[in-house]
Protein backbone atom coordinates (compact mmCIF):
# COMPACT_ATOMS: atom_id res chain seq x y z
CA UNK A 1 0.00 0.00 0.00
CA UNK A 2 1.18 3.22 -0.63
CA UNK A 3 0.40 7.11 -0.85
CA UNK A 4 0.20 7.70 -4.66
CA UNK A 5 -0.40 11.57 -3.66
CA UNK A 6 2.32 12.46 -2.74
CA UNK A 7 4.88 15.05 -5.10
CA UNK A 8 7.78 12.39 -3.86
CA UNK A 9 6.21 9.65 -5.14
CA UNK A 10 5.91 11.13 -8.65
CA UNK A 11 2.36 12.90 -8.19
CA UNK A 12 1.72 15.88 -9.73
CA UNK A 13 -1.25 19.09 -9.84
CA UNK A 14 -1.80 19.41 -13.21
CA UNK A 15 -4.38 21.69 -13.10
CA UNK A 16 -5.87 23.91 -10.19
CA UNK A 17 -8.84 26.57 -11.17
CA UNK A 18 -7.12 29.08 -8.40
CA UNK A 19 -3.74 30.38 -7.74
CA UNK A 20 -2.47 32.38 -4.43
CA UNK A 21 1.50 32.15 -5.16
CA UNK A 22 1.85 31.82 -1.38
CA UNK A 23 -0.66 28.66 -1.33
CA UNK A 24 0.18 26.93 -4.46
CA UNK A 25 -1.62 23.98 -5.30
CA UNK A 26 1.46 21.82 -4.80
CA UNK A 27 0.91 22.39 -1.38
CA UNK A 28 -2.22 19.38 -1.65
CA UNK A 29 0.24 16.43 -2.08
CA UNK A 30 3.56 17.43 0.19
CA UNK A 31 1.93 15.41 3.06
CA UNK A 32 2.00 18.29 5.39
CA UNK A 33 -1.74 19.59 6.32
CA UNK A 34 0.03 23.01 7.70
CA UNK A 35 0.54 24.12 4.00
CA UNK A 36 -2.87 24.66 2.02
CA UNK A 37 -4.30 25.31 -1.33
CA UNK A 38 -6.63 27.81 -1.28
CA UNK A 39 -9.38 29.20 -3.75
CA UNK A 40 -9.54 32.62 -4.25
CA UNK A 41 -13.49 33.13 -5.65
CA UNK A 42 -16.27 31.73 -6.99
CA UNK A 43 -17.53 28.52 -8.04
CA UNK A 44 -17.24 25.65 -8.76
CA UNK A 45 -13.38 25.53 -8.28
CA UNK A 46 -11.30 22.67 -9.25
CA UNK A 47 -7.98 20.11 -9.21
CA UNK A 48 -6.59 17.28 -10.67
CA UNK A 49 -3.43 15.54 -9.17
CA UNK A 50 -2.01 13.23 -11.91
CA UNK A 51 -0.07 9.40 -10.49
CA UNK A 52 3.08 8.37 -11.71
CA UNK A 53 1.27 5.08 -12.12
CA UNK A 54 -2.10 3.19 -13.14
CA UNK A 55 -3.02 3.15 -9.23
CA UNK A 56 -5.70 0.74 -8.12
CA UNK A 57 -7.32 3.20 -5.33
CA UNK A 58 -8.82 1.90 -2.51
CA UNK A 59 -9.06 4.87 0.06
CA UNK A 60 -9.08 8.94 -0.91
CA UNK A 61 -8.83 10.53 1.96
CA UNK A 62 -9.06 14.71 2.12
CA UNK A 63 -8.67 17.27 4.77
CA UNK A 64 -10.25 20.60 3.79
CA UNK A 65 -12.04 23.99 5.35
CA UNK A 66 -15.38 25.69 4.54
CA UNK A 67 -16.22 22.57 1.66
CA UNK A 68 -19.60 21.88 1.40
CA UNK A 69 -20.82 19.76 -1.69
CA UNK A 70 -17.47 17.49 -3.80
CA UNK A 71 -17.29 15.87 -6.61
CA UNK A 72 -14.67 13.07 -7.23
CA UNK A 73 -14.12 12.08 -11.01
CA UNK A 74 -11.24 10.00 -12.54
CA UNK A 75 -9.58 9.37 -15.36
CA UNK A 76 -7.45 5.88 -16.42
CA UNK A 77 -5.43 6.73 -19.59
CA UNK A 78 -2.16 8.37 -19.30
CA UNK A 79 -4.19 11.73 -20.46
CA UNK A 80 -6.68 13.99 -19.12
CA UNK A 81 -9.32 13.08 -21.76
CA UNK A 82 -12.32 10.63 -20.45
CA UNK A 83 -13.09 11.52 -17.08
CA UNK A 84 -16.01 9.87 -15.29
CA UNK A 85 -17.72 10.64 -12.01
CA UNK A 86 -17.13 8.43 -8.95
CA UNK A 87 -19.00 9.70 -6.21
CA UNK A 88 -20.28 12.90 -4.78
CA UNK A 89 -20.55 14.02 -1.38
CA UNK A 90 -21.91 16.81 1.12
CA UNK A 91 -19.63 17.90 3.90
CA UNK A 92 -20.01 18.58 7.30
CA UNK A 93 -19.04 22.53 8.45
CA UNK A 94 -16.46 22.72 10.91
CA UNK A 95 -15.52 25.53 13.24
CA UNK A 96 -11.65 25.62 14.53
CA UNK A 97 -10.80 22.19 12.79
CA UNK A 98 -10.25 21.35 9.32
CA UNK A 99 -13.08 18.59 7.72
CA UNK A 100 -11.68 15.34 6.99
CA UNK A 101 -13.34 13.25 4.96
CA UNK A 102 -12.61 9.13 3.21
CA UNK A 103 -14.14 7.78 0.65
CA UNK A 104 -13.47 4.16 -0.09
CA UNK A 105 -12.74 3.58 -3.69
CA UNK A 106 -12.64 -0.66 -3.82
CA UNK A 107 -9.59 -0.72 -5.72
CA UNK A 108 -11.07 1.71 -8.51
CA UNK A 109 -8.32 2.00 -11.12
CA UNK A 110 -6.75 5.79 -11.66
CA UNK A 111 -4.38 7.46 -13.88
CA UNK A 112 -5.66 10.65 -12.56
CA UNK A 113 -8.20 12.11 -10.23
CA UNK A 114 -10.75 15.86 -10.42
CA UNK A 115 -11.81 17.21 -7.55
CA UNK A 116 -14.57 19.38 -7.80
CA UNK A 117 -15.64 21.79 -5.26
CA UNK A 118 -19.24 22.43 -6.54
CA UNK A 119 -20.11 25.02 -3.26
CA UNK A 120 -18.26 25.76 0.14
CA UNK A 121 -19.64 27.28 3.64
CA UNK A 122 -17.68 30.57 2.73
CA UNK A 123 -16.16 32.93 -0.08
CA UNK A 124 -12.87 31.31 0.16
CA UNK A 125 -12.19 27.09 0.61
CA UNK A 126 -8.84 25.33 1.23
CA UNK A 127 -7.44 22.24 0.83
CA UNK A 128 -4.49 20.86 3.37
CA UNK A 129 -4.14 17.47 1.91
CA UNK A 130 -5.33 14.16 -0.28
CA UNK A 131 -4.14 11.12 0.34
CA UNK A 132 -4.51 8.33 -2.04
CA UNK A 133 -4.17 4.91 -0.56
CA UNK A 134 -3.45 2.29 -3.28
CA UNK A 135 -1.52 -0.41 -5.05
CA UNK A 136 0.45 0.38 -8.37
CA UNK A 137 -0.25 -1.17 -11.86
CA UNK A 138 2.02 -2.22 -13.52
CA UNK A 139 0.80 -1.24 -17.41
CA UNK A 140 -0.69 2.07 -18.12
CA UNK B 1 0.62 37.48 -5.73
CA UNK B 2 -3.89 36.52 -5.61
CA UNK B 3 -5.45 37.52 -8.52
CA UNK B 4 -9.16 36.94 -6.81
CA UNK B 5 -12.58 36.52 -8.42
CA UNK B 6 -15.83 38.19 -7.45
CA UNK B 7 -19.41 37.59 -8.48
CA UNK B 8 -20.86 40.92 -8.72
CA UNK B 9 -24.52 41.71 -8.85
CA UNK B 10 -25.46 44.89 -10.70
CA UNK B 11 -29.18 45.57 -10.08
CA UNK B 12 -31.73 48.25 -9.47
CA UNK B 13 -34.81 49.34 -11.85
CA UNK B 14 -34.58 49.57 -15.62
CA UNK B 15 -32.87 52.73 -17.22
CA UNK B 16 -31.54 53.81 -14.16
CA UNK B 17 -27.95 53.40 -16.42
CA UNK B 18 -26.21 50.10 -14.99
CA UNK B 19 -25.35 48.66 -18.39
CA UNK B 20 -23.85 52.06 -19.32
CA UNK B 21 -21.50 52.14 -16.05
CA UNK B 22 -21.17 48.66 -16.41
CA UNK B 23 -19.72 49.06 -20.30
CA UNK B 24 -18.09 52.92 -19.15
CA UNK B 25 -16.23 50.40 -16.16
CA UNK B 26 -15.09 47.65 -18.76
CA UNK B 27 -13.95 50.19 -21.30
CA UNK B 28 -11.83 52.20 -19.02
CA UNK B 29 -14.09 55.26 -19.32
CA UNK B 30 -13.82 55.38 -23.62
CA UNK B 31 -16.95 54.00 -24.39
CA UNK B 32 -20.40 56.01 -23.00
CA UNK B 33 -23.68 53.79 -24.83
CA UNK B 34 -25.51 56.71 -26.45
CA UNK B 35 -28.45 54.26 -27.37
CA UNK B 36 -30.86 52.58 -24.66
CA UNK B 37 -31.11 49.05 -25.46
CA UNK B 38 -32.71 46.94 -22.68
CA UNK B 39 -31.06 44.56 -20.90
CA UNK B 40 -33.38 41.37 -20.82
CA UNK B 41 -31.78 39.12 -18.82
CA UNK B 42 -28.31 38.90 -17.02
CA UNK B 43 -25.38 40.13 -19.19
CA UNK B 44 -22.26 39.19 -17.68
CA UNK B 45 -18.93 41.66 -17.91
CA UNK B 46 -15.50 40.41 -17.36
CA UNK B 47 -13.26 43.23 -15.75
CA UNK B 48 -10.10 43.76 -13.50
CA UNK B 49 -9.06 45.80 -10.76
CA UNK B 50 -5.68 46.22 -9.64
CA UNK B 51 -5.67 47.07 -5.67
CA UNK B 52 -3.14 49.63 -4.51
CA UNK B 53 0.13 49.09 -2.80
CA UNK B 54 0.67 45.14 -3.54
CA UNK B 55 0.13 42.71 -7.00
CA UNK B 56 -3.30 41.42 -6.28
CA UNK B 57 -6.22 42.36 -8.46
CA UNK B 58 -9.79 41.22 -8.68
CA UNK B 59 -11.51 40.09 -11.76
CA UNK B 60 -15.22 41.25 -11.07
CA UNK B 61 -17.88 38.48 -13.00
CA UNK B 62 -20.22 41.53 -13.53
CA UNK B 63 -23.86 40.32 -13.59
CA UNK B 64 -25.65 42.73 -15.29
CA UNK B 65 -29.05 42.20 -14.20
CA UNK B 66 -32.36 43.38 -16.53
CA UNK B 67 -34.33 45.86 -14.14
CA UNK B 68 -38.19 44.77 -15.69
CA UNK B 69 -39.66 42.63 -13.12
CA UNK B 70 -40.74 40.49 -15.97
CA UNK B 71 -37.08 39.13 -16.16
CA UNK B 72 -37.04 38.96 -12.87
CA UNK B 73 -37.44 35.34 -12.41
CA UNK B 74 -34.66 34.20 -15.09
CA UNK B 75 -32.61 37.16 -13.27
CA UNK B 76 -32.45 35.36 -9.86
CA UNK B 77 -31.45 32.02 -11.35
CA UNK B 78 -28.28 33.09 -11.89
CA UNK B 79 -27.51 35.07 -8.88
CA UNK B 80 -26.71 32.02 -6.91
CA UNK B 81 -23.51 32.56 -4.34
CA UNK B 82 -22.76 36.58 -5.03
CA UNK B 83 -19.48 37.74 -3.83
CA UNK B 84 -20.43 41.49 -4.01
CA UNK B 85 -23.21 43.47 -4.73
CA UNK B 86 -23.41 46.97 -7.17
CA UNK B 87 -26.91 48.32 -6.56
CA UNK B 88 -27.66 51.50 -8.94
CA UNK B 89 -30.42 53.95 -8.73
CA UNK B 90 -31.17 57.67 -10.99
CA UNK B 91 -30.69 60.47 -9.15
CA UNK B 92 -33.68 61.90 -11.11
CA UNK B 93 -36.28 59.13 -9.94
CA UNK B 94 -37.75 59.26 -6.38
CA UNK B 95 -38.94 55.42 -7.54
CA UNK B 96 -35.16 53.94 -8.60
CA UNK B 97 -34.00 54.97 -5.30
CA UNK B 98 -37.78 53.58 -3.27
CA UNK B 99 -36.67 50.12 -5.40
CA UNK B 100 -33.22 49.55 -4.07
CA UNK B 101 -34.92 48.35 -0.70
CA UNK B 102 -36.30 45.64 -2.98
CA UNK B 103 -33.28 44.81 -5.13
CA UNK B 104 -30.99 44.62 -1.78
CA UNK B 105 -33.70 41.81 -0.48
CA UNK B 106 -33.72 39.98 -3.48
CA UNK B 107 -29.82 40.09 -3.22
CA UNK B 108 -29.41 39.46 0.01
CA UNK B 109 -31.51 36.36 -0.13
CA UNK B 110 -29.25 34.46 -2.01
CA UNK B 111 -25.91 34.89 0.09
CA UNK B 112 -26.72 31.78 2.45
CA UNK B 113 -25.86 33.72 4.97
CA UNK B 114 -21.88 34.86 3.96
CA UNK B 115 -20.69 38.72 3.72
CA UNK B 116 -21.72 40.61 0.86
CA UNK B 117 -19.87 43.65 0.51
CA UNK B 118 -22.31 46.51 -0.80
CA UNK B 119 -22.18 49.73 -2.83
CA UNK B 120 -25.16 51.89 -3.60
CA UNK B 121 -24.80 54.14 -6.72
CA UNK B 122 -26.71 57.25 -7.55
CA UNK B 123 -26.06 57.99 -11.52
CA UNK B 124 -27.37 61.00 -13.44
CA UNK B 125 -26.19 63.71 -11.38
CA UNK B 126 -25.74 65.74 -14.92
CA UNK B 127 -29.12 66.24 -14.89
CA UNK B 128 -28.96 68.51 -11.59
CA UNK B 129 -32.24 70.50 -12.36
CA UNK B 130 -34.09 67.29 -12.59
CA UNK B 131 -32.65 65.85 -9.56
CA UNK B 132 -35.27 64.56 -6.80
CA UNK B 133 -33.14 62.69 -4.62
CA UNK B 134 -30.79 64.61 -2.52
CA UNK B 135 -27.12 63.14 -1.46
CA UNK B 136 -27.96 63.23 2.02
CA UNK B 137 -30.81 60.98 2.11
CA UNK B 138 -29.23 58.42 -0.02
CA UNK B 139 -26.27 58.66 2.11
CA UNK B 140 -28.07 57.51 4.96
CA UNK B 141 -29.94 54.93 3.89
CA UNK B 142 -27.25 53.69 2.53
CA UNK B 143 -25.22 53.61 5.58
CA UNK B 144 -28.23 52.13 7.68
CA UNK B 145 -28.19 49.29 5.03
CA UNK B 146 -24.05 48.43 5.19
CA UNK B 147 -23.42 49.99 1.92
CA UNK B 148 -21.15 52.86 0.73
CA UNK B 149 -22.66 55.28 -0.85
CA UNK B 150 -21.03 57.06 -4.68
CA UNK B 151 -22.72 59.43 -7.13
CA UNK B 152 -21.54 59.09 -10.53
CA UNK B 153 -22.43 60.62 -13.85
CA UNK B 154 -21.97 57.56 -16.53
CA UNK B 155 -22.57 60.42 -19.27
CA UNK B 156 -19.84 62.54 -18.06
CA UNK B 157 -17.67 59.94 -17.23
CA UNK B 158 -17.10 60.70 -13.59
CA UNK B 159 -16.68 58.65 -10.66
CA UNK B 160 -17.37 55.34 -12.61
CA UNK B 161 -14.38 53.25 -11.16
CA UNK B 162 -14.68 54.04 -7.45
CA UNK B 163 -17.67 52.27 -6.62
CA UNK B 164 -15.71 49.10 -8.04
CA UNK B 165 -12.49 49.82 -6.66
CA UNK B 166 -14.35 49.97 -3.08
CA UNK B 167 -15.77 46.66 -3.50
CA UNK B 168 -12.66 44.85 -4.86
CA UNK B 169 -10.95 45.99 -1.62
CA UNK B 170 -13.60 44.97 0.40
CA UNK B 171 -13.61 41.32 -1.09
CA UNK B 172 -9.77 41.52 -0.84
CA UNK B 173 -10.08 42.22 2.95
CA UNK B 174 -12.80 39.58 3.35
CA UNK B 175 -9.82 37.02 1.68
CA UNK B 176 -7.09 38.17 3.80
CA UNK B 177 -9.67 37.75 7.32
CA UNK B 178 -10.27 34.31 6.02
CA UNK B 179 -6.59 33.32 4.85
CA UNK B 180 -5.78 34.41 8.52
CA UNK B 181 -8.16 32.00 10.18
CA UNK B 182 -7.01 29.25 7.98
CA UNK B 183 -3.67 29.69 8.99
CA UNK B 184 -4.42 29.57 12.44
CA UNK B 185 -5.88 26.33 11.69
CA UNK B 186 -2.75 24.81 9.58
Amino acid sequence: MIDAALSSSGAQVVLATSSDENHPPENIIDGRTDTFWISTGMFPQEFIIRFSNLIKVTLVTIQSYNVQSLRIDKCSSPDTTDFEKVLEKEFEQTEGQLQSEDFSLGGTRATHLRFIIKSGYDHFVSVHRVMVEGTNENHM
Amino acid sequence: MVKLRAKCILAGDATVGKSALCQLFRSDGTHFQKNYTMTTGVEVVVKSVNLPESNDSVEFFIFDSAGKDIFLDSVEKLWGQPSVLCLVFDVTSEQSFKSCAKWLERARAHTQGLQMPGVLVGNKTDLSVRRTVDTESAREWALSQGLEYFETSVKETENHEVPFRTLALAFHNIYREKLEVIQALA
